[in-house]
């Protein structure tokens, strides 16, 4: 192989082919480009500072968390997918797995579900003041027995349920894993992940939340569950993706990010789990499309700085609990309604910079997101977008591409720098929780938003379409127009639900589950509240319902 | 002496279900920074905001919104203005509004539609009118 590195064998470049050979046997990664000229998997050589260079899949994880990436496993096209009711969420995914979408890793299915405002924040589509919003962004789910129509004959233990909410993710976690007892899955067999959006208090998330500490509590809580039942369920997704849409630059957005991991570690160690046991299951979700290089060097950043902060913080040493894995989405707030084609291209440099970075799963938005809910066109252009970049472009040829350039490795050791600082700045400022309960984050992210904003006002920053190259021709485009019906059917089966089922023992179970949850609240049996909540939505009680008694006992953020 | 130019007093406001800040939080900022008196707050309940708007003394509404409810809780709010007899109150939205909110929005009375990309000094132009306008100073 080429490389300028003697290959002694304590050298990292030998680690590294010493681990290649041993994960991958002796498959080859080589491959060639047009011309005929042979690549290798990975380009390496001496850093700036003119010592042998990090390998890919070697700590700090600068250059990616696998030895050999995209080579080997491509990321998961995850395209977000909800609307309406259960039976027209299922329609469209039967679409998109007919469009060649749908692909998780390992021959598995996987779906990336949002649900509608009403049901993120859980609550039932018959709670007062939320019928404008049944099933208009997402998929109205209140019960166990919807996941039935969602997933019928879906092999459960063959499929990556993803699911996207904010502060009914406990609950939401409760009706899922109820669905997949009732069918006779066994939890250890079960693989997805719930964004468990209940950390987020950065301005993404809005609306209603427990508290602070309620929130990060029931995070607790909830790892420390699946750690021990679930064991591949994905339980918290720390966006960055979310803080930099609330406004925040992307230094700021990864320091939050990191500052967000260490209060959940924090809370974790207070309560006696050992933070190795649940940090494998934790994951980032990052944002893409504002600075290309930028882009790139930030997630390098982040998952040294992830890397760093677990092992001499949180005393981790196992590699799965130093690995940042992250799902890449392009920026929403980068979408126009001017122009709105101009965003199919703009997705794409996002997207480009993702794969460039490294990055394990990816969505894609609709070019048309600023306008409404994608239409089936738009959505499908978007995994045609992902299709593009893997399967014509070359970029999935060698892992980390960008390594060593001067101006990456630069800006990347420059965020990381900065990173710490924002870091020890929220210590100093006694925690993230006592920052978000002071309101300074707020502020912060805020601060940032209208700073940028301002640079739109004053040209300073440029939106194509927007504040230069605008056109005032009115633009025609199709719309996708949920249907009006969703919110009557929904809340019609909801009453039917609640008259059918057995009332008694669906109070009991949430009886046991306000016990828990103040048993949790104290510091005892952390895990019981995930566990109440299977029980109470296979006892047939409501996302809704759920969420109050969880209010009640972890109070709310407003 | 009569005060011919007392700050317009504003009321922004957005759904308790509903997510994404940042256009809001920035519109307020922007508003602010123009002088302007601010309360910003999450509703419940769409009749809630015209509480809040007559207990705040507020001559614009303004709403947000990011992800459904657009027609139906702005239809409310208009009826509960007429029903507390402010129906001339100016309500303005603004956010993801798609083309078939827009009919609907106009014939419920809505004064203007902020979608994203709008000027803010277009959004802080109409806020001061209409604030002027509903004071009577226009």
């Amino acid at each position: 192989m080429a490389t300028v590195i003697s290959e002694t064998t304590d050298s990292r470049y030998a680690n590294w082919q010493r681990t290649v050979v041993a994960r991958y046997a002796d498959r080859s990664f080589v491959a060639r480009n047009r011309s005929g000229l042979e690549l290798q998997p990975v380009y390496s050589g001496l850093d700036r500072h003119g010592e042998e260079a990090e390998m890919p899949g070697q700590y700090p994880y600068t250059r990616g968390i696998y030895p050999i990436h995209y080579q080997y496993q491509p990321w998961m096209d995850l395209q977000i997918i909800g609307y309406g009711l259960p039976s027209q969420t299922r329609e469209r995914m039967d679409l998109l797995l007919k469009e060649g979408g749908s692909k998780g890793y390992f021959d598995r299915e996987a779906y990336n579900f949002i649900f509608d405002m009403p049901t993120s924040m859980g609550c039932d589509p018959d709670h007062p003041g939320v019928r404008g919003s049944i099933g208009d962004c997402g998929i109205s789910v209140c019960k166990a027995s919807d996941y039935e129509i969602l997933l019928a004959g879906k092999d459960l233990a063959k499929t990556t349920v993803s699911m996207v909410l904010n502060a009914g993710s406990p609950a939401m976690l409760g009706l899922y894993l109820a669905a997949a007892k009732r069918r006779g899955f066994a939890f250890d067999k079960l693989g997805g992940n719930v964004t468990n959006y209940i950390w987020d208090f950065f301005g993404h998330s809005g609306g209603t939340n427990f508290s602070p500490r309620g929130s990060y509590r029931l995070v607790a809580d909830i790892a420390a569950y699946c750690a021990e039942h679930v064991p591949l369920w994905n339980t918290l997704t720390i966006s960055e993706h979310n803080i930099c849409e609330a406004g925040a630059n992307n230094v700021q957005a990864v320091g939050y990010a990191i500052a967000a991991i260490i209060a959940v570690n924090e809370e974790c160690v207070s309560l006696g789990i050992e933070p190795e046991s649940v940090i494998p299951r934790f994951g980032f979700h990052v944002r893409y499309g504002e600075n290309f290089f930028e882009e790139i060097a930030k997630t390098r950043a982040l998952r040294r700085v992830y890397a760093k902060v677990n092992k001499e913080r949180f005393g981790c040493s196992k590699s799965s609990a130093l690995q940042a894995r992250i799902h890449a989405q392009t920026a929403g707030s980068l979408l126009t309604a001017q122009q709105p084609l101009n965003n199919l291209v703009r997705n794409a440099y996002g997207a480009l910079a993702a794969v460039l970075s490294g990055v394990n799963g990816m969505t894609i938005n609709a070019y048309d997101e600023a306008l409404g809910l994608p239409t089936e066109e738009a959505v499908t252009l978007s995994l045609r977008t992902s299709q593009m970049i893997a399967e014509e472009t070359g970029a999935v040829h060698v892992s980390d591409p960008m390594g060593g350039s001067f101006y990456i490795e630069e800006l990347t050791d420059q965020i990381e720098r900065r990173v710490f600082e924002i870091i020890e700045e929220i210590d100093e400022r006694g925690g993230l929780i006592a920052c978000i309960e002071s309101g300074w984050i707020k502020q912060q992210v805020s601060a940032s938003a209208y700073q940028w904003r301002q640079e739109i006002e004053s040209g300073e920053r440029t939106m194509v379409g927007v504040n230069k190259y605008a056109s005032d021709e009115p633009t025609e485009y199709k719309v996708f127009q949920p249907d009006p019906e969703a919110a009557r059917l929904a809340i019609a089966d909801v009453e039917r639900h609640r008259a059918e089922r057995d009332d008694s023992k669906c109070k009991a179970a949430l009886e046991a589950l306000r016990k828990a949850g103040i048993e949790v609240r104290e510091g005892r049996n952390v895990g019981s509240v995930m566990a109440n909540l299977v029980a109470a939505a296979d006892a047939d009680a409501t996302l809704g319902e759920m969420q109050a008694v969880l209010h009640e006992v972890f109070g709310r953020n407003k | 002496m009569h005060d011919t130019k007392p700050r317009p007093r504003v009321l922004l406001t957005k759904s308790f279900i509903d997510s994404h800040d940042r256009a809001i939080e920035t519109i307020a900022l922007a508003l602010r920074d123009a002088a302007m008196e601010v309360v910003l707050i999450d509703y419940e309940q769409p009749e809630d905001v015209v509480t809040v708007a007559l207990q705040e003394d507020v001559d614009v509404i303004g709403i947000s919104f990011m992800s459904g409810g657009q027609v139906e809780t702005t239809q409310k709010i208009f009826a509960e203005l007429q029903r507390r007899d402010v129906a001339d109150l100016p309500v303005v939205v603004g956010g993801i509004i798609r083309p078939f909110d827009e009919p609907p929005l106009r014939e419920a009375g809505v004064k203007n539609i902020f979608r994203g990309g709008a000027p803010l000094s277009e959004v802080v132009a109409t806020f001061e009118t209409l604030s002027r306008t509903y004071r009577g100073l226009a």
